[in-house]
């Protein structure tokens, strides 16, 4: 009895620190975006539910099913963050694999190195990539030497040779996939490494070979930290919007991000902003639950199998 | 221009935000109101008028709370109230530190130096990246600072609607009408400069590398075609990230084609739809990148051709260029009339407890040294003082030829426009059609 109170009172501070930087600002946004603006173009906040305005909301709506700019935005943002997730995972899954189960003494090193760029500033990250994919930069100068960039003119993912920063989708992919990367690699790395290698014991036992022991026990046990990677880095790169301003800066490549920050920091329509907000967490949380759901089944499965 | 409640019909849009605006925003009027700005012409008070009254006189757009917006033909007296008095005569600047809000890289800290060692003081600067970012923070009293530097014609509507600004003292600022280009040391959006002093003064234009480019840009019928001929730079074009300018950027166009004027601050949505479409045309040509960091991209040949901001090309020129690179290569074009052409402005926060150091700051700015400290070793904006032009600066070899244009002159402000703040409706479109170019 003494030590459940004992855990409540240790988990109160996060709790109440996360009920007022989240809950409390969530529902600033609601009332906001709810509310209206005043003829300073000063949005007034609607705190009581009841006296809640919907006008902005349905209007930003509107906007996305008569097929507006922000349906468009969307489509595209969504577009970059599934690529981005993606090719997280095909980068990814190896790497976290090989730390769990073939690193050795290597491991510590390899954690250590996932986690160094961590240690600067994303932006800083960002800005030594302008100068790296300048048109004379060594980045560039490497991508062309090994071929890299030859492919990717002829896969018609890039417009001219040494045009990596000529507001290009794929150099906006490629930079959230570099910046969000760890973060994927990190709890699918524990994942794996927590499945129980008896069971791929068993499963060689069984006769399986090694193909088929990693694509019918390890693969899908290690469904869950692949789905918290992806949670993990997906949800971050929805509301990104420096990445996509600092590599390209083209209209082509605006995300959901740029576009509430542009209402939001920029002009004086904050309600519409806060209504975007509002509607990308709205399907952020549907993200979120699809998540839950699948690692409860997954976490059933693998107790159940 | 149409008031926008002349509009046949109301959209769904405007009635689903209306109605509860229209409430809040009638007690924010009635209180301006007491305010007696005064407007010349007469006939242009009808501006301020409000409810059954309103309907039965012609008006033109009003501003936030339901001030009159400033025109060149429509020029506006704010009003100094009896809570919010000037600083008294003769009084010894308050103890420091000076706090500053202005843009980044905006102020040549050498002669901030020099201010504080005149004046026994320190000087904290803290900086905001857009204009509307400013009068939003400064509104919500996030922020409290003594002096406010970078704003324009295009906020100061926000400013003295929302109560931010300290009235000036005269007698503090000897340099204003001892230096200072005569239209504007009594500008029209604040006759008899009661609450704002100018800075320094800029234009839109076409930048770009002459090394690069193999089109003679300025010999061009309209100049601004040339993005539209941009086929060749893909990806090395620029527009300037701000609303206004890059909107109004396509209405020049079109009305240099045609031979006419354009109203930069139409109120017309038709007109502002048109310039979206126009530039949404680019993202095809060219793929423009959206910036405001033409003064490092153009010296190191990032971008080879930007839509500008003169003082931007100068900067560039004074700090920019990498080793090797002359700063001759480096061209600018502005129209000679129906551009942009405009004043960034220096004000004194309302809440300022040190406001005659600020005013004191004001008039450092305006000597001539200062000012010309300021432009030709940091910021490239000219400072609109009798006794710098582009002459001395070329005689000096400190600009080359090919940027002359870049350095505004008095005479440009008569034949140009300024960006000036809208209606709150115009605002809207305004908004939603940059929106919708930004969406790509």
């Amino acid at each position: 009895m003494r030590s459940r109170w004992t855990w409540r009172l240790v988990a109160l501070p996060g709790v109440a620190w996360l009920s007022v930087f989240f809950l409390v600002a969530f529902y600033a946004v609601m009332a906001v975006a709810f509310g209206n603006q005043d003829t300073l173009s000063q949005p007034i906040p609607h705190w009581n539910p009841l006296d809640w305005n919907v006008g902005y909301v349905l209007d930003t709506l509107d906007n996305f099913f008569s097929g507006g700019p922000f349906l468009k935005v969307s489509i595209r943002t969504i577009e970059f963050v599934a690529i981005a997730v993606a090719l997280s995972l095909l980068i990814g899954y190896p790497v976290a694999y090989f730390t769990a189960r073939h690193a050795g003494r290597w491991r510590g090193a390899i954690l250590l190195a996932l986690i160094l760029p961590l240690w600067i500033n994303y932006l800083m990250r960002m800005l030594a990539w302008i100068n790296l994919l300048a048109p004379d930069g060594i980045g560039s100068d490497v991508l062309h030497s090994v071929g890299i960039e030859k492919l990717f003119l002829t896969m018609g993912l890039l417009d001219e040779p040494g045009g990596w920063l000529n507001g290009q989708p794929t150099t906006v992919i490629l930079a959230l996939l570099y910046g969000y990367i760890p973060f994927f690699i990190l709890p699918l790395f524990v994942a794996i490494e927590r499945i129980d290698r008896r069971h791929i014991e068993a499963a060689r036992d069984l006769g399986g070979s090694p193909a088929s022991a990693f694509f019918r026990v390890t693969l899908p046990l290690s469904v869950p930290g692949i789905l918290a990677g992806a949670v993990l880095i997906s949800l971050p790169m929805f509301g990104d919007y420096y990445t996509a301003d600092l590599v390209s800066a083209s209209t082509q490549t605006n995300m959901m991000g740029n576009q509430i920050d542009e209402f939001m920091r920029q002009g004086s329509e904050k309600v519409t902003g806060a209504a975007l907000t509002l509607l990308l967490s709205v399907f952020l949380l549907g993200l979120m639950f699809y998540y839950l759901r699948t690692t409860r089944r997954a976490g059933t499965t693998a107790q159940t199998t | 221009m149409a008031h926008p409640k002349d509009k046949p019909g109301i959209s769904r849009r405007q009635f689903a935000r209306g109605a509860a605006g229209a409430v809040a925003g009638a007690g924010v009027a009635a209180g301006l109101a007491a305010c007696e700005n005064t407007t010349t012409p007469v006939g242009a008070e009808a501006a301020g008028a409000t409810g059954a009254a309103a309907e039965l006189v012609v008006q033109k757009p009003t501003g936030p709370g339901g001030l009159p917006l400033p025109r060149t033909d429509n020029s506006v007296t704010w009003a100094i109230t009896d809570e919010n008095k000037p600083v008294k005569d003769g009084r010894s600047p308050e103890q420091g530190p000076l706090r500053i809000y202005n843009y980044a890289d905006y102020l040549d800290p050498v002669t901030i130096k020099r201010f504080q060692k005149q004046f026994g003081t320190k000087v904290q600067i803290a900086t905001y990246n857009s204009a509307e970012e400013a009068v939003a923070k400064l509104a919500s009293g996030a922020v409290d600072f003594d002096l406010i530097v970078g704003l324009t014609g295009a906020n100061v509507v926000d400013l003295i609607a929302q109560k931010l600004l300290a009235p000036l003292n005269h007698s503090y600022l000897p340099n204003l009408e001892k230096n200072v280009w005569a239209p504007l040391a009594d500008p029209f959006y604040d006759r008899g400069s009661r609450y704002t002093v100018p800075y320094v003064v800029w234009m839109d234009g076409i930048g770009w590398r002459n090394d690069k480019l193999k089109e003679d840009v300025a010999g061009m019928d309209v100049p601004w075609d040339i993005f539209w001929h941009a086929q060749a730079y893909r990806g090395k074009v620029g527009i300037l990230d701000d609303r206004r300018d890059a909107l109004s950027m396509p209405m020049q166009r079109d009305a240099m084609r045609k031979g006419v004027r354009a109203d930069l601050n139409t109120e017309d949505e038709k007109l502002v739809e048109k310039a979206q479409s126009d530039l949404s045309e680019l993202s095809g040509i060219c793929n423009p990148k959206v910036t405001i960091t033409d003064y490092q991209t153009l010296p190191e040949a990032k971008t080879v051709l930007h839509h500008s901001w003169s003082g931007d090309l100068l900067s560039a020129a004074f700090y920019y260029m990498p080793k090797g690179v002359k700063a001759d290569v480096l061209s600018f074009w502005g129209p000679e009339e129906n551009g942009v052409v405009q004043n960034d402005f220096l004000c004194i926060g309302r809440t300022s407890k040190r406001q005659v150091l600020a005013h004191e700051f004001i008039n450092f700015m305006l000597d001539e040294k200062s000012a010309y400290d300021n432009f030709v070793n940091f910021t490239g904006y000219t400072p609109p003082q009798n006794g710098i032009d582009a002459e001395t600066l070329l005689k000096q070899a400190l600009i080359p030829k090919s940027l002359q244009q870049a350095v505004v002159r008095p005479d440009q402000f008569a034949a140009n426009q300024e960006l000036l703040q809208l209606s709150v409706a115009g605002q809207r479109f305004w908004d939603d059609a940059w929106s919708k170019f930004k969406a790509g």
